[in-house]
């Protein structure tokens, strides 16, 4: 594969580009999907294709092909360099790119059962077996789905790299969807759109699913009739996948430094967060640890190099509340100033590569879920997301919920319906007082995260457990 | 395409004669030039090959895609697809493949744009206001789709479009603008460029107001947002299929005032004559009068509901999303922008929404912000600029029986928070929308 890699390069930088890398790809991925015991979706697709790009003074160039034959690769490279010089045309200023280790490896994702060989039966009947419970304990839908991913990567430089990466992801997740008068409630586990995690069949087996139907239908039945999450102001607790989302939206976007620079201005937008300010700017309070970390074991955005060939790294992104960290490229870190952090990758072969979230997480604190609870007088603990808006500064936010439950006085009282809550991202995080420890720690999975055009679809991680906000606005209705 | 044929040859032969078998081929060419900053940062061309394939077999399916490349052989695909399908569970909605009078061929042989000829509209696009900071894209595409299936269908379509998105920025606004057209030649970068920097101009140094119920004027690609959602979650026959939708056919549950009719032969729509059964479309009406007339059906949606299939099934998504319309066109009113704004007692003026999510799918209760251009308008005239506030509102009561005070005269393909191409349609005045919060949160 390096060989067909360098043909493209070569290619491209004998055409006049300053500096070209390439990918091939062979990618598969598995969905199954299941609804009321039925198998609604078994779909299993496989592809392979080269993406290139090519840097001409400060402009990039990008092509992509499925046709790995002498000719097309040849013809990649110099189409890769006549984008490049068409973007020339309309251009910035000249940048370097950081260095890097110029470095030949591979890595495989460490895993016990390869989902593409387990067999599909078991995959199919795990799911149809889940959902067909659900509906005879009473749910309107239930609904299930499974994942997989298995994709090789072989990527080279104009520098020197050759690396080969074969990465496994796994998830999926049940719900219980219940059907009212004019309203809908729904539960889901192990998080709303399934859990995910880099990792083999073991990541499901590991998930239960049988054992948790009984809880869900309950609960998406009982939302039915249970009361409105009420207005006001409240001590918000929420629970470890919620806390991911919240940590996704209001962190791990506002830090891209793409964004910050604005290269994400017209379409996902740019961030409150302003580089003079790093190292200063407070973002939270003195318990809010952040850290980007490609190299935690099993979380779903781990990997031992990006789609540049730089190395995966653990970064500190806020340092007991204060901002210290970004999420870079190699060409963003160069422009501004900082070491490029092995944050970039594609979504295919035939998309270019772009910062991305890497596994951006929470670090535990000191205490527990239980104790949180009974040291709160007036709040409201939430599970599990329903719904998600933030302004294009990642600043705004409104979220809600699948379900809310009273806290009063030190204990969990009444089930409450349609919770939300919103709040301004630096207030919100700087009311943060209790969060809990290493034991309520989970890796949670975000495979469906949308940034750039054309589109990509990234999986990021975010390891969280339980935390408390003080005073912020919840129940917000239309 | 000989690739196709080839295909299809290839496939008949390995085909054991009791599997329904349908195959499909998606080849494109998608190439878009993304400009920050007042230059092009990132420029991209892709040309793909895939191929779907779905085997029915005794009452089981299975669905595989790959792409040329990764194909060893026709045989090598159809054993893969069948190896194991006896253990499937039973198929009960399978609706059998399209009919072989349903054949459709639109295919024209049409040459990728130049990417100088994107990097040219873009300046363009710039060159309109150099004293703030221009982002955006500037796209084209060429894409030509391929049906066959073992009944003896065989279809084939080709769909081009261009489109240049841009926003201009100050230190304390942002105004945008968007174009869609067959033709990226025939896209007048210089007139969005204008527009941008217009909005942007104007919206400097907004003034927060208090959150509460106001009129609203709409811009294009907020109505846009509204459609898509209802198109998506509520005119998608998978959601009635579900129990999740508010739509019910031949109800009073829109405004008089809106008609929306699925159009694919109307002259310049941008998408696929066929569906991806392979079946040729129909011009179909989804609202008349504010009186919703049709799901968007597929072939399994159709079948669960005892329905008339409308022949909306998407390229590249599964069955479990349904089909949702491509090539939708909301009927313009008499009403001009300026007529429209010196009918507002007091009102704003919304250019577009952003990051919309529904919070739940059966009221269509959706939140979520305004963005790039938004004025407040009193006695009929605008008097500032306004900053950021988060909407929590029924998008169906949005457009619910006399909350449509005025339709626009002008109809423009407009972008939405689900993609662009899809919609064509004017502004709107609305009476009450539902604002829950402002810049302070």
């Amino acid at each position: 594969m390096f060989e067909l890699l360098n043909k493209c390069i070569d290619s491209a930088v004998g055409s006049g580009a300053s500096y070209a890398d390439a990918r091939i790809l062979i990618s598969k991925s598995r969905t199954i999907s299941s609804k009321d015991g039925d198998l609604e979706e078994f779909n299993d697709s496989e592809n392979m294709g080269v993406g290139i790009r090519a840097l001409v003074g400060s402009s990039w160039g990008f092509y992509a092909t499925y046709d790995l034959s002498d000719s097309s690769l040849i013809k990649a490279g110099q189409k890769a360099f006549l984008i490049a010089e068409a973007s020339s045309k309309v251009p910035g200023r000249n940048f370097p790119l950081a260095d890097v280790p110029i470095v030949q490896d591979e890595y495989i994702t460490p895993h016990e059962q390869n989902p593409f060989v387990v067999s599909s039966s078991d995959q199919v009947n795990l799911l149809v077996d889940a959902t067909y419970l659900m509906k005879k304990q009473g749910s309107s839908v239930a609904s299930g789905r499974l994942n997989f991913w298995d994709t090789e990567k072989w990527f080279a430089s104009s520098q020197g790299h050759e690396i080969y990466q074969n990465i496994i992801e796994s998830g999926g997740g049940i719900s219980s969807l219940s059907i009212g008068d004019g309203e809908t409630q729904i539960r889901s586990y192990p998080q709303s759109f399934g859990e995910y995690r880099t990792g083999g069949w073991e990541v499901i087996e590991s998930f239960k699913f049988l054992d948790h139907t009984e809880r869900l239908v309950e609960e998406s039945s009982r939302l039915l009739t249970a009361p409105q999450c009420p207005e006001g102001t409240r001590d918000l607790i929420l629970e470890g996948s919620q806390l991911a989302l919240q940590i996704h939206e209001s962190v791990g976007h506002a830090i891209e430094l793409d964004r910050i620079l604005g290269w994400e201005a017209a379409y996902a937008g740019t961030s409150h967060l302003q580089l003079d300010k790093l190292n200063e700017h407070r973002y939270g309070s003195s318990i809010m640890n952040i850290v980007a970390d490609a190299t935690l074991p099993g979380a779903l955005a781990t990997f031992k190099y990006d789609d540049e060939g730089t190395p995966a790294q653990r970064v500190d992104i806020v340092k007991e509340g204060i901002w210290t960290g970004v999420l870079t490229g190699r060409d963003s870190a160069a422009i501004a100033g900082v070491s490029p952090g092995g944050m970039v990758r594609a979504d295919g072969y035939g998309r270019l590569p772009m910062v991305r979230m890497t596994n951006v997480g929470l670090l535990p604190g000191d205490s527990s879920l239980e104790e949180i609870i009974s040291s709160t007088d007036d709040g409201v603990y939430m599970e599990t997301n329903r719904s998600w808006s933030i302004d294009d500064l990642r600043l705004n936010f409104q979220f809600g919920c699948e379900v809310g439950w009273l806290v009063k006085n030190g204990k969990i009282t009444d089930m409450v319906k349609n919770p939300t809550y919103t709040g301004i991202t630096p207030n919100f995080w700087g009311s943060m007082d209790m969060l809990a420890g290493e034991k309520e720690w989970v890796f949670w999975g975000t495979p469906n995260c949308g940034k750039g055009q054309p589109s990509q679809v990234g999986h990021t991680g975010h390891p969280a457990s339980p935390a408390r906000f003080k005073d912020v606005r919840i129940g917000v209705r239309g | 395409m000989n690739i196709w044929e080839n295909l299809i040859e290839d496939f008949e032969k390995a085909l054991p004669s009791d599997v329904q078998c349908e195959l499909k081929m998606i080849n494109s060419t998608e190439s878009l030039t993304r400009f920050a900053n007042s230059h092009i940062h990132q420029n991209v061309e892709e040309e793909i090959t895939d191929v779907y394939l779905t085997i029915h077999l005794n009452g089981k399916t299975k669905n595989m895609n790959f792409n040329i490349t990764s194909m060893k052989s026709a045989k090598d695909i159809i054993e893969k697809a069948l190896s194991g399908i006896e253990n499937n569970p039973e198929d009960i909605t399978w609706p059998g493949l399209a009919d072989k009078n349903n054949s459709f061929n639109g295919l024209k042989e049409i040459s990728p744009e130049d990417p100088d000829l994107r990097a040219k509209k873009v300046k363009e696009f710039i060159d309109q206001g150099k004293d703030f900071n221009a982002a955006g894209y500037c796209s084209s595409n060429v894409s030509n789709v391929f049906v066959w299936n073992s009944n003896g269908l065989n279809s084939a379509d080709t769909a081009t479009g261009a489109f240049l998105d841009g926003i201009f920025r100050s230190e304390t606004s942002a105004g945008s603008s968007h174009i869609g057209n067959k033709n990226l030649n025939e896209i007048d970068a210089s007139n969005v460029g204008k527009e941008a920097y217009q909005i942007a101009r104007e919206s400097q140094n907004p003034e927060d107001i208090d959150p509460g119920t106001y009129e609203v004027i709409l811009g294009p690609d907020a109505v846009s947002t509204i459609l898509v959602f209802l198109s998506v979650y509520g005119f998608n026959a998978k959601s009635k299929v579900d129990g999740t939708s508010p739509i019910e056919i031949d109800s009073n549950q829109f405004d008089t005032k809106l008609t929306l009719i699925d159009d694919p032969f109307a002259e310049g729509a941008l998408n696929f004559k066929i569906d991806s059964s392979g079946s040729k479309k129909t011009k179909t009406n989804i609202i008349l009068e504010g009186v919703p007339k049709s799901f968007f059906h597929t072939r399994r949606t159709s079948k669960e509901l005892k329905d008339k299939n409308t022949f909306h099934e998407m390229f590249g998504w599964g069955d479990s999303f349904g089909g949702i319309g491509t090539n939708l066109y909301l009927k313009p009113g008499e009403t001009k922008k300026d007529e429209m704004i010196s009918n507002v007692k007091k009102g704003i003026y919304i250019n577009e929404f952003w990051y919309c999510r529904v919070l739940d799918p059966i009221t269509q209760v959706v939140t979520g912000l305004n963005r790039n251009g938004s004025y407040l308008i009193e006695d009929g005239k605008i008097t500032k600029p306004v900053g950021r506030l988060r909407f929590t509102q029924s998008f169906m009561k949005s457009l619910s029986q006399d909350n449509v005070v005025s339709v626009g005269s002008e109809n423009r393909f407009a972008d939405s928070e689900f993609g662009e191409g899809i919609l064509n349609v004017p502004m709107l005045h609305l009476k009450e929308f539902n604002f829950t919060g402002g810049v302070s949160g």
